[in-house]
């Protein structure tokens, strides 16, 4: 086993009744690595990233975090670590921006409500939104949203970002801000798992992608090889999207 | 021997009433029931309490009076919240079960009240007719046995009122307060041939001998040095001076009937007072209502979002179908009489637990709704950040939920502050009792009703513009 592995799946079984979202799925990503999830609709794949962070609770399997079963007594802990980004952004409407992004690492006692107001508006600097730290996120277009809900998991100064389909809600004018904000990131050396139906944009970014069909994986490589895969399934599969 | 007793009964009135050293009787009455007891000014007063009061000094004693419902009385001191009942009680087999009488101080009538123009000569007329009565008085058992169901009128002006609206034939209440409504309403008349004759006497606590003893004794020397004749002749007076002063009402308009029923004896206060009481009875138990219900709504949204707190989600489960089940005015009771049944506890108090406890019920389902109506999403991006449940659920979920059922929570408080208006059932004077006893003291039905429900009106107004600045207030942060 690799050593740099950070977050690692090992017989992931999701059931829902009268449904197996997620079968039997084993998976490791390595530090630095952005690893993007593809599939069609229903296969699985948000699911599976909501077992890694036990949005849902696993059926069966194990969830490791650098080597070590991740538990739900030290779950906080956990999540804190590895952040997440959901496709409805899920930005808190009562809290102004600012408060948005300091109100977990403040409350978790990451940082001192001083620091965090500093990195925080550090991190408005960068994606161009210094200006909207005292607006509410309804005040916000789509994009931008988006791109605040990523600094603020990222506030919380996380190893691994979690994306959950984070552009399929937005315009496909804004679609752009919000990609480059995540090239940006991965570039830097972010974990990244994402969950997305942009091939195009997966294919520039991952280091590896994973097919995902009815909650199994089905083939695992560089985005070239899996493209070009031998296996039918999957080339109907990027025939119909690209 | 007789010689012995009678020492040991000295001797025991004697260490009743000074071994605590002077002790305190509390003494419950109905004061809606002139010239038995009725409120003037700030005191209670009347021709039953006059001759307690003496009996008491008679055998050292003192006492409090307090106003209640004429129909919670008995119950009152069966429970022992009162120690005697002075409220021109007649004694009845019924009531003999329930509590120890004394020997009767006075000898009055239940009378036959009819429009002047009524058919009705007597007793034999009554059949098939519409009879009024004050609910839980000896007219209204008399009526219901012997002749058929009577309407019951929880104090006697609405009964003259339904009366002269010609919702009723004939209206039964005792000779006293009959005279002094009939003076009032020159149209009305009492029937010459009573109804009934009864005895009134003091109600005790079964098996307080000493007590008894001692009332008896008293009431004794009374009959026999003719102190009771002089008190009764006092407010016979009394009651031919009102029945003057009705008469003159009668012929006068709204305005002197406005000076009557507010401006004379500084009756505006009783209003005032009651507003007071109504407002702080609603105010403390909306707070106590609302902290009840967020625990409860937290603990019934985190069994079912987490599988949590399962027992504690089956008390709030079983507390809700009580509350929400039964009505206000049995809850208030319930609270008053059985569960502080033997502690004395101020009456403002249990009207405030009872109120907050109830609508804690409705302030509950209310707040759950608010959670319900969060999305999931706002947890779980909670959560994720590194949250735990009490963080996410203080800091994200409820502030939103609350911003969403505050129309919901300011409808749930002008429901509760109208819902006070029960209090008098436990002798409290909020406004509407407030408004019971300007009515008692005037014989007029309207005016103080009028007068009652424009406060609550006003109140509401206000709470409700109130509200509507906080909201868009509210609304602004968005």
């Amino acid at each position: 086993m690799n050593d740099s592995i950070i977050l690692e799946a090992r017989d992931l079984v999701k059931d829902f009744p009268a449904l197996r979202a997620v079968d039997n799925v084993s998976l490791s990503v390595s530090k630095g690595e952005s690893v993007f999830i593809v599939g069609p609709s229903g296969s699985g794949k948000s699911t599976f990233l909501r077992c890694l962070n036990m949005l849902e609770i696993p059926t069966s399997g194990k969830v490791l975090f650098h080597g070590k079963c991740v538990s739900m007594r030290k779950i906080n802990r956990y999540r804190g670590k590895v952040g997440m980004v959901f496709q409805h952004f899920n930005l808190f409407p009562h809290l102004t921006i600012l408060d948005n992004i300091t109100l977990a690492p403040v409350q978790t006692g990451l940082l001192s409500h001083r620091q965090a107001k500093k990195e925080a508006h550090e991190l408005l600097e960068r994606i161009g939104l210094a200006d909207k730290a005292k607006a509410y996120p309804m005040q916000l277009s789509g994009g931008q949203k988006q791109r605040v809900a990523i600094v603020r998991a990222c506030a919380m100064h996380p190893e691994v970002l979690l994306f959950d389909e984070p552009t399929s809600a937005l315009d496909p004018e804004m679609v752009g801000e919000v990609q480059s904000l995540m090239k940006e990131l991965a570039k830097e050396g972010m974990t990244m798992l994402v969950v997305t139906h942009e091939i195009g944009f997966a294919a520039e970014v991952a280091d590896r992608m994973v097919f995902m069909d009815r909650g199994a994986i089905m083939e695992t490589g560089a985005p070239e090889v899996l493209m070009n895969s031998s296996n039918q399934r999957i080339r109907d599969f990027f025939n119909k999207v690209l | 021997m007789m010689k012995k007793i009678f020492l040991l009964s000295v001797f025991a009135v004697f260490f009743l009433c000074n071994a605590a050293s002077e002790q305190i009787l509390r003494v419950v009455t109905s004061a809606d029931f002139p010239p038995y007891e009725y409120h003037e000014g700030d005191k209670i007063v009347g021709i039953d309490i006059d001759i307690l009061r003496e009996v008491l000094r008679r055998g050292n004693c003192k006492m409090v009076v307090e106003d209640m419902k004429f129909d919670s009385i008995i119950a009152a001191v069966q429970t022992g919240k009162g120690d005697i009942a002075a409220s021109a009680i007649t004694i009845t087999e019924d009531r003999k079960k329930m509590v120890d009488f004394s020997i009767p101080y006075i000898t009055a009538k239940q009378v036959i009240i009819v429009p002047e123009n009524s058919k009705v000569q007597g007793v034999s007329d009554l059949k098939g007719l519409r009879i009024g009565v004050q609910h839980g008085t000896t007219g209204d058992s008399y009526v219901t046995e012997k002749i058929g169901e009577p309407q019951r009128f929880s104090d006697a002006s609405m009964a003259v009122a339904a009366l002269n609206r010609n919702k009723l034939d004939v209206v039964v209440l005792d000779n006293d307060p009959a005279m002094v409504h009939v003076a009032k309403n020159p149209q009305l008349k009492i029937l010459e041939k009573p109804l009934t004759f009864e005895e009134y006497a003091f109600a005790v606590p079964k098996g307080r001998q000493e007590l008894l003893k001692m009332i008896n004794d008293g009431l004794t020397g009374m009959h026999l040095d003719k102190t009771i004749v002089e008190i009764v002749d006092k407010y016979n007076e009394r009651t031919q001076k009102s029945v003057d002063s009705a008469q003159e009402d009668a012929a006068s308009g709204f305005k002197a009937d406005f000076y009557t029923n507010f401006v004379k004896n500084e009756r505006w206060r009783y209003l005032v007072d009651g507003f007071i009481v109504t407002i702080s009875v609603a105010f403390s138990s909306v707070i106590l209502g609302v902290l009840i219900g967020f625990v409860v709504a937290i603990i019934r949204s985190t069994a079912d979002q987490t599988g949590k707190f399962k027992i504690a989600d089956f008390v709030c489960r079983v507390y809700l179908t009580v509350i929400r089940g039964t009505p206000v005015v049995l809850q208030l009771l319930i609270i008053y009489f059985v569960v502080f049944g033997s502690v004395d506890v101020d009456k403002i108090m249990v009207a405030i637990l009872a109120f907050g406890i109830n609508s804690g019920a409705y302030v509950a389902e209310i707040i759950r709704s608010g959670i319900m109506s969060i999305d999931r999403g706002q947890m779980e991006a909670g959560r994720s950040l590194g949250l735990n449940y009490s963080q996410t659920m203080g800091m994200v979920i409820l502030p939103q939920a609350l911003k969403n059922v505050l129309p919901a929570l300011g409808n749930e408080f002008i429901v509760l502050l109208k819902e006070t208006s029960v209090c008098g059932f436990i002798a409290l004077q909020d406004l509407t009792k407030g408004g019971d006893i300007i009515r008692s003291q005037t014989y007029n039905a309207f005016q103080p009703l009028i007068a009652v429900a424009l406060v609550y009106l006003v109140m509401v107004v206000i709470f409700s513009k109130l509200l509507e600045i906080l909201e868009k207030r509210l609304k602004k942060n968005e």
